[in-house]
């Protein structure tokens, strides 16, 4: 049993490092945009089953991005890229589910004994993911403030003067809010990385341990921390647009 | 730098999985949330549409019953109003034609009474005239005599007061 927590590289690609990760992600995001092109056309005015569960799913996402913008025309912009992070997110947790974690895989030798370099392993337990999807995230928050405020107007929330009230404890708090920004990329990638990572590490100790029923709870639990991790992954960047876009309070 | 390599991070892996979630962000607002959304705001429109119009036809059938109801009213009234008339009409009528065979029947009666009469005074004066004859000839044999001539049947007969 190998636990590494870099994704295991399965072959090269042009000199590109094709990772277990890496092909997932590609999958998962594959089967999205398929799956959206493809029902696009199946879209009828009556609603009937599948259509019906995804249009609940579509409306009381909706509704959540609605219900902390509380302006229509913002949640039309912003809601995209919250429902795609979910969405990814959502079934790139969950594909590191899948049988055959950390079981099934090339075989390899590392320093000497016969190990397995897995085919599956979840896009959210790679921290290229989980890191490019937080720089985004942060990038758009960054952007979406520049554009509601103005570059003075959002770069007033980080550079206060110590001429007034509070002094300089308000240039302190400042400077700290901005130390904040940048240190949302490293608390959203890791803790997104460290559950799904963690999770897919319990899974693959509970089955070599006890193959059979005992990892049955762990894998219950892990749907739901995947569920979890997406929701807070999408409800963070809601929350932190929505903060981004509040003009800094006057003292 | 070294540390980033043990976490397993890779320039080009990073830049990828960046590129990769933009097309799927592209991708998905193109043709899922888009079209979603102009499709449930359509249908949301619709109904709601729908729902006025099932509102305005509600009302305007309510309206049309009690206009309906409005009218049966009338239309009782009137009818009420037409028999009331009518049967003061036909009672009128029939006291007048009650009235008209009373009038007859009165004068039919009269004229039979005259009739009556009339036929009474001949029956009597017939009688009377056989009486006279028979007085007559009752006399006559009493006087053992024939009488003969005008006279004598002059005399009996104003005696008896029938000329």
């Amino acid at each position: 049993m190998e636990i590494s927590i870099a994704a295991e590289k399965l072959f090269s690609f042009f000199g590109f490092p094709m990772t277990n990760a890496f092909i997932w992600t590609i999958a998962v995001s594959g089967s999205l945009a398929s799956i959206a092109v493809l029902s696009r056309s199946r879209f009828r005015e009556i609603p009937t089953g599948f259509q019906n569960v995804v249009e609940a799913v579509f409306e009381s996402l909706l509704d959540l991005v609605d219900s902390v913008m509380k302006d229509r025309t913002q949640t039309a912009r912003f809601f995209p890229l919250i429902a795609t992070i979910f969405l990814f997110v959502l079934f790139s947790n969950w594909l590191g589910l899948l049988p055959g974690l950390g079981t099934v895989g090339l075989s390899a030798s590392h320093e000497g004994q016969a190990t397995i370099v897995p085919f599956l392993r979840s896009g959210s337990a790679d921290l290229n993911t989980t890191l490019a999807l937080s720089l985004i995230v942060v990038f758009t928050i960054q952007a979406a403030g520049i554009m509601a405020l103005g570059l003075r107007g959002y770069a007033k929330k980080f550079f206060i003067s110590p001429m007034h009230k509070p002094y300089v404890i308000g240039t302190f708090v400042g400077l700290l809010e901005l130390l904040g920004e940048a240190t949302k990329i490293l608390s959203f990638s890791f803790r997104l990385f460290g559950n799904v990572f963690a999770g897919e590490v319990l899974l693959t100790v509970m089955l070599h341990l006890v193959p059979y029923f005992l990892p049955l709870p762990f894998l219950l639990f892990e749907v739901f921390v995947g569920f979890i991790q997406a929701f807070v992954f999408a409800m963070l960047t809601l929350v932190f647009l929505k903060m981004a876009m509040l003009p800094a309070e006057e003292h | 730098m070294e540390a980033l390599h043990n976490l397993g991070i890779d320039g080009k892996l990073l830049l990828a999985q960046v590129v990769n979630f933009l097309i799927l962000l592209f991708i998905l607002r193109k043709f899922a949330y888009r079209p979603m959304l102009e499709f449930l705001e359509k249908r949301t429109a619709r109904i709601e549409q729908g729902i006025k119009d099932a509102e305005a036809a509600g009302k305007r059938l309510e309206e049309a019953a009690r206009k309906e109801e409005k009218m049966l009213v009338q239309a009782r009234e009137e009818a009420r109003s037409l028999v009331a008339k009518a049967e003061i009409a036909a009672e009128k009528r029939a006291e007048a034609i009650m009235d008209a065979v009373e009038l007859k029947s009165q004068a039919i009666f009269a004229e039979s009474k005259k009739h009556a009469e009339a036929e009474r005074e001949k029956i009597f004066r017939e009688a009377k005239e056989e009486l006279a004859s028979l007085v007559l000839l009752a006399t006559g044999k009493m006087l053992k005599e024939k009488s003969e001539g005008k006279n004598d049947r002059e005399l009996a007969e104003r005696f008896l007061g029938t000329r």
